[in-house]
């Protein structure tokens, strides 16, 4: 859907607008609460964001993202402690982080790409077990006591504005990788691959190659985003930044947004956050994550290709073209 | 003493395995045969441990008799759960994966229920004859194991005759074959898939309580017992009945054997492993599907 050029300039009046004020948002000096929130919330953009690259796009789903984003803290931790680095150090060494994330995730994906539907899920999930387990188990990376990092001399809220500021930068940039790659020749011959991916390979594209490529880069982001929340934690733990339920949540809000979009996650990440929020501060944990099962459900019954289609479905039934998330079986 | 050591692990291996293979039937047919892979099966399986808890706490009543209320009333709350959800999403392109989410959300569902039911503490069925033991030369087992374990041999070679030699298993099996015949020549799909979605659910329970007389439980142990599903299941063929005793027997030898002679903490490494390497080896199990 190509929207029509004045339109076209709205939307990018308005997402400029929204980055603006999200940007200066910090200097209303608001409760340090509202910012340490909108950090997750766009740590999760992040996150889902970059997981949709490969479970939207090419319908993949890994439920393993969790294990880039562990690797990526762990990364950026050890660098940081290995060197003695100063804040700034820090901040950057989530980027190495990122590339240690993509690595581990091209010699994971070389054999795993192969197995399709609930098989990939099913092993995507085992290794994120399997990396947890030897994080765990490793005494040089912490072992079960975990890992500690110097926290940044600066009073808390300007420390929290600066990690807000700088996961801003990451969204920004993963979300702009996203865009890109949805309407580039790579984001076509992924959608092959989700569609049907026999024909993808009997028009001659590279099948492998692509999902290893998409499957690098989706692990990046969310490795640069742990190298962050490393920092931001000072503290990391295999059980913190390896949880599974982490993995489980970013595929239901790219799925709840919409996959195969590049906004569907953004949305998703950020509605899911907010009921997450709100939940949690209002509900008996038991009650909340009853309703949240109950979401679940009702998504994929009601709206099984995400809120991005249901609510464009309506305005504009015709123009929609079909596409459903639906990976290969 | 050695090798009294590994032939003791090895059968309590063999009885674990068999606990592990009927849980694993019914999730192995619900996927085999209508293409649902039902997340909630282990906490379905929790259910039926937690009745057979409750009753045995209550009235005193043995376990295995629990089954009698439990096995039903899973199987009519799984045929009304499948009216309810899976029927609605059977038309949708990727069933596989939407079955999945939609399951695991059933499956947090449960296990909150069961928190605020039972509380988070974990909870051991205790009976009279749990710490008795039968001694037969060197080795000794455990009542509790055993009657798991006859269970769980009753329970399979129940299934695999159904499916074998009545007119609706045999049903079942012309669906799972090629459902577009089975419909020409009459069968109805929409009540099999309900049948074999209540079937799953109601062997998931007896499976529970054998889990149950095997290990401690708490409405968070389904999340561990579905890695073992997946394990059996994919190991045996998916949709294969004798494949997966024999896969949950295989499984349950190695981590008997594990158990016995590596640290706790790398046996969940080795599982997890194990997994991973059937999966890239021989994704499609270990034994040709018997369809």
């Amino acid at each position: 859907m190509i929207p029509n050029r004045a339109e076209g300039t709205i939307q990018i009046l308005a997402a400029v607008l929204l980055v603006l004020s999200l940007a200066l948002f910090p200097w209303l000096e608001p409760p340090v609460y509202f910012i340490s929130f909108l950090f997750r919330v766009l740590m999760y953009v992040v996150l889902s964001v970059s997981w949709n690259l490969v479970g939207g796009y090419a319908g993949y789903l890994s439920f393993g993202h969790v294990a880039f984003f562990g690797i990526g803290a762990y990364g950026s931790a050890m660098m940081a402690n290995a060197f003695g680095l100063s804040a700034v150090g820090i901040l950057l060494s989530s980027i190495p982080a990122g590339f240690i994330s993509a690595l581990v995730a091209v010699v994971v994906g070389y054999p795993s790409l192969r197995l399709r539907g609930p098989y990939f899920a099913v092993i995507t999930l085992c290794f994120a077990f399997v990396v947890q387990l030897s994080v765990k188990n490793l005494d040089f990376l912490g072992g079960p006591d975990g890992l500690w990092l110097n926290s940044m001399e600066l009073p808390v809220a300007v420390s929290r504005s600066i990690f807000f500021e700088v996961m801003l930068v990451v969204t920004l940039v993963a979300v702009g990788v996203s865009i890109r790659i949805s309407r580039s020749r790579f984001g076509a011959g992924l959608a092959a691959i989700r569609e049907d991916e026999e024909v993808a390979q009997t028009m001659a594209i590279d099948t492998a190659w692509l999902k290893i490529k998409a499957f690098a880069v989706s692990a990046f982001f969310p490795g640069m985003a742990g190298g962050v929340y490393a920092y931001y934690l000072t503290y990391i733990h295999p059980d913190i930044v390896f949880d599974v339920n982490i993995s489980i949540l970013i595929v239901l809000m790219a799925l709840f947004g919409g996959g195969g979009t590049w906004l569907g996650p953004v949305v998703g990440a950020a509605l899911l956050s907010v009921v997450n929020e709100m939940l949690s501060t209002f509900v008996k944990a038991e009650l909340a994550r009853i309703i949240y099962g109950c979401l679940f459900i009702l998504v994929i019954i009601f709206m099984p290709n995400g809120i991005i289609y249901f609510f464009r479905g309506r305005s504009k039934r015709a123009s929609q073209p079909a596409t459903v998330l639906t990976p290969s079986p | 003493m050695k090798t009294v050591l590994v032939l003791q692990s090895l059968f309590s291996g063999i009885m674990m395995g068999s606990v592990y293979a009927l849980l694993g039937v019914g999730f192995s047919l619900t996927w085999g045969v209508m293409r649902v892979i039902n997340i909630s099966h282990a906490a379905l399986g929790l259910t039926g441990a937690y009745i057979a808890y409750a009753l045995s706490k209550r009235w005193g009543l043995d376990p295995t008799l629990s089954l009698a209320v439990s096995v039903p009333l899973l199987f009519l709350s799984a045929c009304f759960a499948y009216r309810l959800l899976i029927l609605p999403i059977t038309k949708a392109k990727g069933l596989i994966v939407s079955s999945m989410i939609l399951t695991f959300g059933v499956a947090i569902i449960i296990e909150n229920l069961m928190v605020l039911v039972w509380g988070p503490d974990p909870r051991v069925l205790t009976t009279a004859y749990s710490s008795k033991v039968f001694v037969v030369g060197p080795f000794f087992f455990q009542y509790p194991r055993v009657i798991g374990f006859l269970m769980a041999v009753a329970g399979v070679l129940l299934i695999h005759f159904f499916l074998k030699k009545t007119y609706t298993g045999k049903a079942v099996r012309a669906a799972w074959q090629q459902s577009d015949a089975a419909q020409l020549c009459g069968i109805n799909l929409n009540r099999i898939s309900m049948i074999t979605f209540g079937l799953a659910a109601g062997s998931a329970a007896a499976g529970g309580v054998g889990m149950a007389y095997l290990y401690s439980f708490e409405p968070y142990s389904h999340n561990h017992w579905l890695v073992y599903l997946f394990l059996v299941v994919i190991l045996g063929g998916v949709g294969n009945v004798l494949g997966t005793a024999a896969a949950g027997v295989i499984i349950g030898v190695i981590t008997g054997l594990s158990m016995a002679f590596l640290p706790y903490q790398w046996v969940n490494l080795l599982t997890f492993g194990l997994l991973m390497v059937i999966l890239l080896l021989r994704p499609e199990g270990l034994f040709r599907s018997e369809a």
